[in-house]
């Protein structure tokens, strides 16, 4: 089984827009594109049930619709209250037409960023 | 447009009270004290008069950016005046959808949205409900989140002022306004930058009813001279001007909103006592001319007074905004602002919100004047005998100008209680209408 979920086209977000892509085996899923980069993220905050993708997205964060909490659409850290438990995030796979995450990985920034 | 669209439940409109023409009788120009104090009158008030009425809400200066809002009250209903992301501004009532508990306690500010204490009904700043604390156990019941937002009211402005009102059936604001946009021109549309509130609402109560203070706006400088004259002469130096000796002056109304005024630029901002301020006025009367013409160039800071109906007033010169907030028949909540040009130079603005403080707030001299008369013009009527009483409003009567272009229903002199009589009538008439539809149209009848 794949574990590669399509996300959207290459051009279908414009910089600083984003998207709920529905999953029904990972759970729903956001994408984000900064500034050109994709990035995916679990789209149910982890703090209440809201869809991040109904958020407000600035200088990389995604704020919550319901309490305003903030999550790094990076490496998933929650950084501003009443979040505080990590976003799931997912690597992006971008091929020449369309965009993907692969739900089996973490992004390359969360690794990084060692949260855990 | 429907109530669907702004989500409120119509009010069904109550019985008119039996007695308003022996109460309020313009014609004979003579009314009673009980219109100031009975509560019965009170409460058709804010069902006729401020659940239907276009009320002034807020400047657009005191809201720039998206997420700002204000806090203020239509009658006695809590609103929230707030920015959209784009641009646009909404008024929604200040009470949460499940169990109408307030869901913003700050007076102004900036946010992402409102949540409500109780039980975490949580509202974007278009008012849409976003998600609520154990969201997932709502969904058993069908519960329908788009049916539950914070409940709007309609929006329009009229060069920087925004006004709401609550009634799907009322004119537009243009209708409602008339050719009273005109003459708020004088204050509103004298430069190009516009203008802006100076400094933040000062907040004060009054024992006195709000029709009281309103009418006292609509077109009674009459009693400036009497009641201001030794403030005046601590503020300035000398009496207040001899309003009987202007060469020319009018009143003028319609839809019970008044404006009375004379032509001599500076009469009113000269008890301010701020030399920059009349230099700046008249520094600015040219400029003004050629946006608006002569005429109304030498009403900039003239000895002049306005209210829109029902409880929004103006004093040019004294550049004073203020509602009459109506908090039961013998008390208003006074919600006060300094208008300024937004191109003003900074001192001038500075003074200007100085001087409003020294005249026309809580720490005002001229407020302190009124304040103590409206509250005895309110509470005499609590004597039985003494409110069934006739109080005269018969200055003036039959001195309407046919001869004149100036807009409106237009009378001869300050000195004059027309406007008032046309605020009484307008008032009268909403309180027997059942409806808008309703409302007698009575511009040029009026005597």
């Amino acid at each position: 089984m794949t574990t590669r979920v399509l996300l959207c086209q290459r051009d279908e977000l414009t910089p600083g827009s984003l998207k709920k892509v529905p999953n029904a085996e990972v759970g729903d899923i956001c994408v984000y594109n900064l500034e050109g980069q994709y990035y995916a993220t679990a789209d149910l905050c982890t703090h209440a049930t809201a869809s991040l993708a109904e958020g407000d997205l600035e200088d990389g964060l995604i704020t919550c619709p319901v309490h305003w909490g903030q999550f790094d659409v990076r490496t998933g850290e929650a950084v501003t209250f009443p979040c505080e438990k990590h976003l799931r995030t997912y690597q992006i796979i971008v091929t020449d037409k369309e965009v993907f995450a692969d739900v089996a990985k973490e992004a390359e920034e969360a690794l990084a960023a060692d949260l855990a | 447009m429907d109530n669907n669209l702004i989500k409120l439940k119509p009010i069904e409109a109550s019985p008119a009270l039996p007695n308003l023409d022996k109460l309020c009788d313009m014609e004979a120009g003579r009314m009673s004290g009980k219109i100031f104090w009975d509560g019965d009158i009170y409460e058709q008030e804010l069902e006729k008069i401020f659940a239907r009425c276009w009320l002034f809400v807020a400047h657009e200066s005191q809201i720039p950016k998206a997420g700002d809002y204000i806090a203020t009250t239509m009658g006695e209903d809590e609103v929230l005046v707030v920015r959209q992301k784009d641009a646009s501004i909404k008024v929604l009532i200040n009470a949460c959808p499940h169990r109408g508990n307030k869901v913003c306690f700050a007076e102004a500010g900036n946010a992402r949205g409102f949540i409500c204490n109780y039980h975490g009904w949580a509202f974007g700043t278009d008012g849409a409900l976003r998600g609520m604390h154990e969201s997932g156990v709502y969904e058993d019941s069908a519960f329908d989140k788009s049916q539950h937002g914070l409940r709007e009211a309609r929006v329009d402005s009229y060069k920087g002022l925004v006004f709401a009102t609550f009634a799907a059936d009322a004119p537009s604001l243009a209708e409602y306004l008339g050719p009273m946009a005109w003459y708020l021109d004088v204050i509103l549309d004298n430069d190009e930058g516009g203008t802006e509130f100076a400094g933040g609402c000062i907040r004060s109560t009054i024992e006195c009813n709000w029709k009281i203070a309103a009418e006292n706006f609509v077109g009674d400088i009459l009693h400036a001279g009497w009641t201001h004259d030794s403030a005046a002469r601590a503020m300035l130096g000398g009496a207040v001007a001899q309003v009987s000796d202007f060469p020319e002056s009018w009143s003028v109304n319609w839809n019970g909103h008044g404006y009375e005024f004379a032509r001599d630029l500076v009469g009113n901002a000269a008890v301010l006592g701020e030399s920059a301020i009349n230099k700046y006025l008249h520094l600015q009367a040219p400029k003004a001319a050629e946006r608006l013409g002569e005429f109304r160039s030498r009403m900039l800071g003239a000895v002049s007074s306005f209210t829109l109906f029902p409880n929004f007033s103006f004093l040019p010169g004294q550049n004073t905004m203020r509602v009459w907030q109506p908090r039961g028949p013998n008390k208003i909540e006074l919600y006060t602002w300094v208008i300024v040009n937004k191109n003003a130079p900074q001192d001038v603005k500075d003074k200007w919100r100085r001087g409003a403080m020294m005249t026309f707030s809580p720490t005002g001299v001229f407020e302190m004047d009124d304040g103590e008369n409206w509250e005895y013009c309110t509470k005499t009527s609590r004597g039985k005998v003494t409110r069934y009483q006739d109080l005269y409003v018969g200055l003036g009567m039959n001195t309407r100008l046919a001869d004149t272009d100036l807009p409106g229903n237009v009378f001869k002199g300050q000195l004059n209680e027309a406007n008032s009589r046309a605020f009484y009538q307008y008032w009268k008439d909403l309180l027997k209408a059942p409806s808008w539809a309703d409302v007698p149209d009575r511009n040029g009848q009026l005597r």
